[in-house]
Order: structure tokens, then C-alpha cells, then sequence
């Protein structure tokens, strides 16, 4: 009896430790979600009609998750019995890779998981810089159905494949060479074409080739940085590389909208196109001044990104610097800056931005500003309180004994060990953010109206709610997908920088 | 009456001692100064008649002369002389000699200072005398009968102060209410600094770029906007004190009635909202914690982080698409007689309230769980229900409690969303609404009057932790 219970344990304890496990479970469950919208939205219940489209994807989404639960199954039991998991059941991996055709990127990131047996982190690195290629080529090529494309299209693709090529050459590679924390100093040459890559908005090509680098400078030096734990902590949680894959993607399509798409297309009014229901060559409908929803919803992601990110790093730099020094300085200093930060944290921030944006009119500029202003004093109370507890440490101490000044040990010794919370609250920050941009836009506050920007072309939808609800529908998604990965990230990023969550 | 008397002589006695303790604290000591300055003033005269005739003085007078006779200060200097040559030598810096000299010469009259007040206070003690000081001339003269009954109306806010500082509990509360209005006022100037100085004109705003100078200029003056900027701030904070903004700009109608009748709705929509978050979340989030890494965890707290990621606008609508257009259940416009109508807002609005609390109670009971009095409590052999619900839970709540009392003003100014989708009559949709005229002072108004709501909460919910958790009542005590 004892005995069973043991070994029951012993076996839950295998397979949560299983890495590949607990990720096909994920997979599948996630996959089984997509299926279920799927099937739900093929059917048309005003005409009782099933749309041909969408029921042939749910098909397809529900053979490779039915595959995804065999193969859990198949894994579940090679670690049951044999306590790893066999050579063939990771070459069945290469079949769910073929779901990529299918878009489903949770089959996708488990195949790629499970096909190989020792991971470092570059690989999955590499692997989500191919994915994000591949995500951004595949939106890009929906414009071939367009009546015409921008004169730049045809270059821009060419390269986006090239640039794929050669990420899926780096997968390759990586996955042959790079062993745990060891990098042969040949990869330099994958290393800095990689960085160039990163010209197309990239953010994990940036950073694989960023981590390369570091790598083979250090590789002589036996001592492990702490940032490489965070990293393997990091690229082993699978939402968060989800919620980093989304905002990368995101950030890709940004930069390469230049190129492969036309801005006319977002805001240029076509009469005879008005409020047309999705079609290939309009993948999500067209809106009342007959402009594209889907080219609008891509180029709206550059304001979303840039008002996000802006109106998080300026209260970030703002705040923790004045909590920085509330902190280190105590005393006055401190009374003064927090009392003076309790009056801005006594005022909503969504009614002190309408109170700026009210004093100084509405547009990009002013909305940072407006968002800025009221983030400082959350930044500011962290910030302080970390540097309250960092200065305890003996280490400031013997820097104030060697005689450093106050400068030096704030923003040489205090600060770099205070950052982590930081990093975490921004980023679970941004999607705040990113939510009141768009509230403010809808309620015509917020970006110019003749911008496509998510939360305007919401306002233009809502009040076409009862007749074409897509047009309210799927900018909402677009907002709530950024926000749930920068949440996802943020998380991913607690847990990854904490090891006391372990 | 001898007991009388002898409380009287206590009663005077902790006046007196709560005084010395209150003049040792720095933000005190000026108010205590001031407030009290013809009480001080008598007690300083008394102090410094009696000073003259003191024994201290003579005393420290004999011990200065011995001191430096023996040649103290010049040993001193040398040995600073010599600590600050190693020192120097020790970090490689370049210091003259000259300077050297006097750092060293400061350092050594310092200390000898130091020496000089030591050896007259042992001295002292030798002899079974105290020093005079002022505070003890103020105990002195606190154990006469009539000083007291005499001093009690020019020094009656000295003696207030005492009050409260003699109490951890009152000084508390006073200082926690202190700060709240010192941040009510702060809000205002700030939001009518803001609004100040903004780069537009409301005359021409509101009465078009056809108007003539006279009707400006005649604008202005109505509204007060020609005094200058200090004037226009005096008469805002003393409007808000006195509920009295006067009219907006726009439509002629009285701003704090209009807020008045405003206000109710967005706080009763508000305070719904808040009671379905709690009665949700909390459950949740325990069950949560208990089950870590369960099924029913995951699919919660995935749900959990959908819900902070809607845009609650967004969701209104899909909720008026859903349940108004398609479903017909619910009406899509909002009146308040009909508690229907009520439904879709208060979910709309306290989702992401919902979401931040539900994830709040699972990491803090989380954290608490792992506590050691949680395992003695399991050890004595408490049920998992009780050790749950009695040490927990109590335990966790605390952080969720400030959670709730900061998401709640941030609820207030959501609102403002939320009232706009359904069409709701509330403060929110009116500061909106005021924000295209743009009506300074309607939005001054609703601003102000917003984070004075928030702030009296907030206040509230710190005063009435104070006697809750006996952590912070030992924290408070301590100084």
C-alpha cells in the first residue's frame, strides 16, 4: 500500500518534470480551445448554414489535436515505463511541425520542443525567431489577394523568405552545435548576419544573436552570469514565449508594414467597397469608408506598441529615479518626494490624463505624457521600495567604506540590484497601458481620429454594432491579444527572475 | 481628597513627560513651538531666571576650566591630526596641511564639547542634582496647582497636541487625517494648475472665434478668469471646501449640483461592482492557493488573465452585441429604475477589479500558507477547514484589503468608460462630456471631488487596519 502510493508519486514527480510532457499537454488543451472556437463560429446560425471555410480549418485543427493527444499518450507512457521518451515518439514531433501549415503555433512550439532532447535555450530561441518569420511572411502574403499590393511588395517578400531561410539555417545549427552554455567560436558567422536580420523587427533574432555573441566572448569563463538562469527559466515557460512571440511578431509586422503593405489601402476612403463582410481579398471586412480592416488593424499595432512602450518607459526612468533617491536618501528627501507623489496617486489615472489631455488637446504626444504622469508614483513606490531593502546589504556598505560617493553607489551598486521588480511591473504595466490608449481613443480623447489606431477604429465600429459587428469584434481581439502577451510575458518574467516562486 | 490631589499631580506628570517626548520629535517640535508659544514663552522666562542662579552653570563652568588646564583639547587635535593622515594615506588623496589643521581642530572642539557635557552631568549625578532644562522647568511648573487651571486657554492647542500624542492611536489617526487633507489640497492645485495653464482660451472656446473683445473680456470677468493665477487658485480650493464652484461655462448650470446628482449613480455602480468582485474573487482565489497547479488553478487564473486584458469598453460591447442585440435577455440602455439594466455595467466594470483581486488572494494565501504558525496550527491538529479559514485567510487578507482600497479609485475613473458604452448619466461620462468644451471647471470639479472620495477611503481603510492587525498597532507603539 505504502509502496504504491510511492510509486505513484515517484511517476506524478516524472511527469511534471518532464519538460516535453507538461508542453504537449499544454498543446493539445490549447489546440483543443482553437478547435472548439472553431467549430462554434463555422456555423452560421441566422441562415443555419456551415461556412465551408472555417469548418475545413476546424477539421484540420481538430485531426492535429487528436494527434496531440496521442502522441501526450505515447510520451506519458514512454516515461511510465521506460523513464524517458523514445527516439520514435520524438521523431513523430516532424509530423506536428506540419501543423505549421495550419497556423497552429501551441502544436507547432511542442513538436519543436519534443523533436529535440537536449535544448539549450538558443535553440528555442532560434525556433521562435523562425516562427516569428514565418508569422510575419504569412500575414504579408494574405495582401497577394488584394487588387494591388504596394510597389515595394514583391522586394519586400523576396527578402522576408530569404531572411526565413536563414533563420531556419540557424535552427539547424544551433540545434547541432550549441551545447549546454558552450558555443563554438565559428558561430560568429551566423551571429552577426543574425543581428543584421533583426532590421526587419525581429526581436528574438536581436537577441539570439546578442546571446551568441556574449557566449562565445565568455566561453573560457567557467563563472554563470545570472542572467543565463533567467534566460533557461524564461525560454522553458511556455506562455510567456507565446505572450514574447505575439509581441515580437507584432513588432516584426510594424516595421515590415513599410514594405509589404499600403498605407493607402488603411486610410484611403473606396466608395464602392463600403462595409463589406470578410473575403479573401478583405480578410476582416472592409469599414464604411470602405477602407481595409485588416491593412488598418496592422498599421493601428505601431501606435498601440509605441504609445504602450513610450508611456511605460518614461514613468519608469521618472519614477524609479525619484524612488531611487527617496530611498537611498531617506529622511526629508524622502517625505518630500512621497508626499508629493501621494497627491498625483490620489487622482485616477484615466481622469488625470482627461484633465492634461483636456488642458493641452488631444494627440500622440500629449496621451504618453497624460499616461506617463500618472504611472510615476507605482514606479516610484517599487523602485523606493526596493532600494530600501538593497541598502541593507553589506555590499553597500563596503562601497561606502571604499568611499564612493552617493552617485556612484545608487546607480552602480543599488540600482542594477534593484531592477527586477521593475522589469516585471512594466511589463505587466504595458498591457495597462496599451487597454487605456485605446479607451481614451474610443472615447475620442485619445490618438487623432484620422489615425488608424485600435481604439479609433473600435469607435468607428461600435456604431455599426448591430449590422457588421466585425468591425467592432476584431480590433478588440487585436487589443486584447497584445495585452494578454505582455500579461503572459509578465508573468513569465516574475516567475523567471524569482526563484523563490520555483 | 488626598487621592485627588495625587491624580492631579499624575495627570500633570504625564502631561509633563508626554511634552519632553513630543519636543524630541522633529516634525512635532515646531507645531508644539508655535501652537503653544505664550505658554512657552512663560515657561522660557521662568527656565532662564531660574538658569542664572543654577548650580549647573557653575558647575560646568569649574569642570571647563580643569579640562582645559590638563591639556585635553591639545591631545585631541594631535590624535585626530594623525587619524586623518592615515586616512588620507590609506584612499592616495592630496590634502594641505592648513586644511588638515582646521578639519582636525573642528573634529577636537567637537569632542571636547562632547566630554565637557558628560563630566558635568556624572558630577552632577554625584550629587544627587538634575540639570535644569526646559522641559523640566515646564514639569516644575506643571506641579504647581495653579498653573494648569491658568494655562488651559492660552495653551489649549498645546495641550491638544499633547492629547494626541499621548494616545499611539489618536497620533495615528491625526497624522493619517493630516496627510489626507495635506493630498486633498494637493490635488487641487495640482488639477487646477494643469488646467491653468493650458494653451487655449475658454472665452474663445465657448463663444466661438466670431466673438468681440467686449464679450471676452466680459466673459472673463463673470468667471473670474482676469484675476490673476493665485487669486483664481484661492477661490477654487475655497470652492471646494465650501461646495461652492459656481456655474460651468457651458449650459448655466451649478457644477457641484450637477455633480451631486452625478455621483450617486457612478459610486452605487462602483460599490456593486466592488461587491461582486469580493463575493467572486475571494473564493476563487483561496481555492486557487490550496490547489496550486490543479486543473481548477489553471483555468481559473488563465480566466483571471483575460479578464485584466479586456478592454472594458471592448467588452461592453460585445456584452450589448451578445446579450441586448442578439439574445434580447437584457435592455442595452441604462435607467435606473431598472435594476436589469444594472446587470451588464457592474460586470463590464468590476471584471478587471475581479481578475487583480482573485490573483491577489491566490499569491498572498499562497505565501502565508507556507508559514510556520500554519504548520503548528496543522501540528496541533486543527482541521484543514479551520487552519485554512482561521489562520490563512486572516492573514492573507490584509494585502487584498489595501489591494481593494487602491483598485477601487481606479475603478472610480474606469467608470468613466464604462458609462459612456451604456449611456449611463454617472461623474465619469460627465467629466467626459465637459472635456470636449472644454469646461475647466465642471472637470476641475469632478477631477477633485473623485480623488477627495478616493483619499477619504483610503484613509479610512489605514485608520481601520490600525486596530485590525495587531502588527501594525506593535509598529505604532513603537514610536
Amino acid at each position: 500500500m505504502v509502496n504504491a502510493s510511492a510509486a505513484r508519486r515517484e511517476t506524478q514527480l516524472k511527469l511534471k518534470t518532464s519538460q516535453e510532457y507538461r508542453q504537449a499537454g499544454f498543446a493539445w488543451v490549447g489546440s483543443l480551445i482553437v478547435t472548439l472556437a472553431l467549430l462554434l463560429s463555422s456555423y452560421d446560425w441566422e441562415t443555419q448554414a456551415i461556412k465551408p471555410y472555417v469548418w475545413v480549418a476546424c477539421c484540420l485543427y481538430g485531426a492535429f489535436t487528436l494527434l496531440q493527444v496521442l502522441l501526450t499518450l505515447l510520451i506519458r507512457r514512454d516515461i511510465m515505463v521506460r523513464g524517458e521518451i523514445h527516439g520514435v515518439t520524438r521523431a513523430l514531433g516532424y509530423i506536428q511541425i506540419l501543423s505549421l501549415v495550419t497556423g497552429n503555433v501551441f502544436l507547432v512550439t511542442a513538436a519543436f520542443q519534443l523533436i529535440r532532447k537536449r535544448k539549450s535555450p538558443e535553440y528555442t530561441l532560434a525556433v521562435y525567431t523562425l516562427l516569428t518569420q514565418i508569422a510575419v511572411i504569412a500575414v504579408s502574403a494574405i495582401n497577394l489577394y488584394k487588387p494591388y499590393v504596394a510597389d515595394t511588395f514583391l522586394t519586400g517578400m523576396f527578402i522576408l523568405l530569404a531572411v526565413a531561410a536563414f533563420h531556419l539555417l540557424v535552427v539547424v545549427l544551433t540545434a547541432k552545435f550549441v551545447r549546454r552554455r558552450q558555443v563554438p567560436r565559428r558561430l560568429v558567422w551566423v551571429a552577426y548576419p543574425l543581428l543584421l536580420t533583426s532590421l526587419t523587427g525581429n526581436l528574438f533574432a536581436l537577441a539570439l544573436g546578442i546571446i551568441l555573441l556574449v557566449r562565445i566572448r565568455n566561453r573560457d569563463n567557467p563563472a554563470v552570469a545570472g542572467w543565463e538562469d533567467v534566460l533557461e527559466r524564461l525560454t522553458r515557460n511556455t506562455t510567456a514565449m507565446l505572450g514574447l512571440l505575439f509581441i515580437a511578431f507584432l513588432f516584426s509586422v510594424s516595421v515590415c508594414s513599410y514594405v509589404t503593405f499600403d498605407y493607402g489601402m488603411a486610410v484611403d476612403n473606396n466608395y464602392s467597397l463600403i462595409l463589406q463582410p470578410p473575403s479573401l481579398a478583405y480578410p476582416l471586412g472592409t469599414d464604411n469608408f470602405g477602407r481595409c480592416l485588416f491593412t488598418r488593424i496592422i498599421f493601428g499595432a505601431r501606435i498601440s506598441l509605441i504609445v504602450g512602450v513610450m508611456s511605460t518607459v518614461l514613468p519608469l526612468l521618472l519614477g524609479g529615479t525619484l524612488g531611487a533617491i527617496s530611498g537611498y536618501y531617506g529622511r526629508y528627501t524622502d517625505n518630500i518626494i512621497m508626499r508629493a507623489l501621494d497627491v498625483l496617486y490620489a487622482i485616477p489615472g484615466i481622469l488625470l490624463a482627461i484633465a492634461i489631455i483636456a488642458a493641452f488637446g488631444a494627440n500622440t504626444v500629449n496621451l504618453i505624457l497624460a499616461l506617463s504622469v500618472g504611472a510615476i508614483p507605482t514606479y516610484a513606490r517599487t523602485m523606493r521600495a526596493n532600494v530600501l531593502q538593497v541598502s541593507t546589504y553589506e555590499f553597500v556598505d563596503a562601497a561606502r567604506a571604499f568611499g564612493s560617493s552617493n552617485a556612484a553607489i545608487i546607480f552602480k551598486h543599488i540600482v542594477p540590484n534593484s531592477l527586477a521588480p521593475m522589469i516585471v511591473k512594466s511589463t505587466l504595466t504595458i498591457g495597462g497601458a496599451v487597454i487605456s490608449t485605446s479607451s481614451l481613443s474610443f472615447l475620442g480623447l485619445g490618438i487623432e481620429p484620422h489615425i488608424p489606431e485600435w481604439g479609433n477604429i473600435l469607435k468607428l465600429g461600435s456604431t455599426y454594432l448591430e449590422t457588421n459587428s466585425y468591425l467592432a469584434i476584431f480590433p478588440g481581439l487585436a487589443i486584447i491579444a497584445l495585452v494578454l502577451s505582455f500579461n503572459f510575458l509578465g508573468d513569465g518574467l516574475r516567475d523567471a527572475l524569482d526563484p523563490k516562486m520555483e | 481628597m488626598e487621592a485627588a490631589k495625587s491624580g492631579g499631580m499624575n495627570f500633570a506628570g504625564a502631561i509633563g513627560d508626554t511634552y519632553g517626548k513630543l519636543l524630541q520629535n522633529s516634525s512635532y517640535r515646531y507645531f508644539a513651538l508655535v501652537l503653544g508659544a505664550p505658554v512657552n514663552l512663560f515657561t522660557l522666562f521662568v527656565h532662564r531666571v531660574h538658569k542664572a542662579g543654577d548650580i549647573y552653570a557653575s558647575t560646568e563652568r569649574e569642570t571647563r576650566q580643569e579640562l582645559l588646564a590638563s591639556g585635553l583639547q591639545e591631545q585631541l587635535k594631535t590624535e585626530f591630526v594623525e587619524q586623518l593622515h592615515s586616512k588620507i594615506r590609506f584612499f592616495g588623496q592630496q590634502a594641505s596641511v592648513a586644511e588638515l589643521d582646521s578639519q582636525a581642530a573642528q573634529l577636537a572642539a567637537e569632542r571636547f564639547e562632547n566630554i565637557v557635557a558628560e563630566r558635568v552631568d556624572s558630577r552632577l549625578r554625584e550629587k544627587g542634582l538634575a540639570r535644569s532644562t526646559f522641559i523640566s522647568t515646564f514639569q516644575a511648573l506643571l506641579r504647581h496647582p495653579w498653573f494648569l487651571p491658568l494655562s488651559i486657554i492660552p495653551g489649549f492647542p498645546l495641550y491638544l497636541l499633547i492629547l494626541l500624542y499621548s494616545s499611539p492611536y489618536l497620533k495615528y489617526i491625526f497624522e493619517r487625517l493630516v496627510m489626507t487633507v495635506f493630498v486633498i489640497f494637493g490635488v487641487a492645485v495640482l488639477v487646477f494648475t494643469i488646467l491653468y495653464i493650458s494653451p487655449f482660451d475658454p472665452a474663445v472656446n465657448i463663444l466661438g472665434q466670431t466673438a468681440t473683445d467686449a464679450q471676452i473680456i466680459e466673459f472673463n470677468r463673470v468667471y473670474g478668469l482676469d484675476q490673476p493665477y493665485l487669486v483664481q487658485l484661492w477661490d477654487n480650493v475655497k470652492g471646494i471646501a465650501m461646495f461652492d464652484l459656481g456655474k460651468a461655462f457651458a449650459g448655466n448650470e451649478d457644477i457641484v449640483t450637477a455633480i451631486g446628482r452625478k455621483f450617486p449613480v457612478t459610486l452605487e455602480l462602483t460599490l456593486l461592482s466592488l461587491l461582486m468582485a469580493i463575493v467572486i474573487a475571494i473564493p476563487i482565489g483561496i481555492i486557487s492557493a490550496t490547489k496550486p497547479n490543479s486543473w481548477f488553478d489553471y483555468t481559473f487564473m488563465l480566466i483571471a488573465l483575460i479578464g485584466l486584458s479586456i478592454p472594458s469598453f471592448w467588452q461592453g460591447l460585445v456584452f450589448i452585441l451578445g446579450f441586448s442585440i442578439k439574445l434580447q435577455w437584457l435592455p442595452a440602455t441604462f435607467s435606473p429604475s431598472n435594476w436589469m439594466t444594472f446587470i451588464m455595467p457592474v460586470v463590464v466594470l468590476g471584471t478587471g477589479l475581479t481578475a487583480a483581486i482573485a490573483r491577489m488572494t491566490r499569491a498572498s494565501t499562497l505565501e502565508v500558507i507556507h508559514e510556520d504558525y500554519i504548520i503548528t496550527a496543522t501540528a496541533k491538529g486543527l482541521s484543514k477547514r479551520k487552519v485554512l479559514l482561521k489562520h490563512a485567510v486572516r492573514n492573507a487578507l490584509i494585502p487584498i484589503v489595501t489591494v481593494i482600497g487602491l483598485q477601487f479609485g481606479g475603478m472610480l475613473g474606469g467608470a468613466a468608460v464604462t458609462e459612456k458604452v451604456f449611456n449611463i448619466s454617472g461623474l465619469g461620462s460627465y467629466i467626459v462630456d465637459k472635456q470636449f468644451i472644454p469646461d475647466i471647471p465642471a472637470i476641475m470639479g469632478g477631477v477633485v471631488y473623485t480623488a477627495i472620495t478616493i483619499s477619504l477611503i483610503n484613509a479610512i481603510i489605514d485608520i481601520l487596519y490600525a486596530f485590525v492587525d495587531p502588527r501594525i498597532r506593535s509598529k505604532m507603539k513603537q514610536y
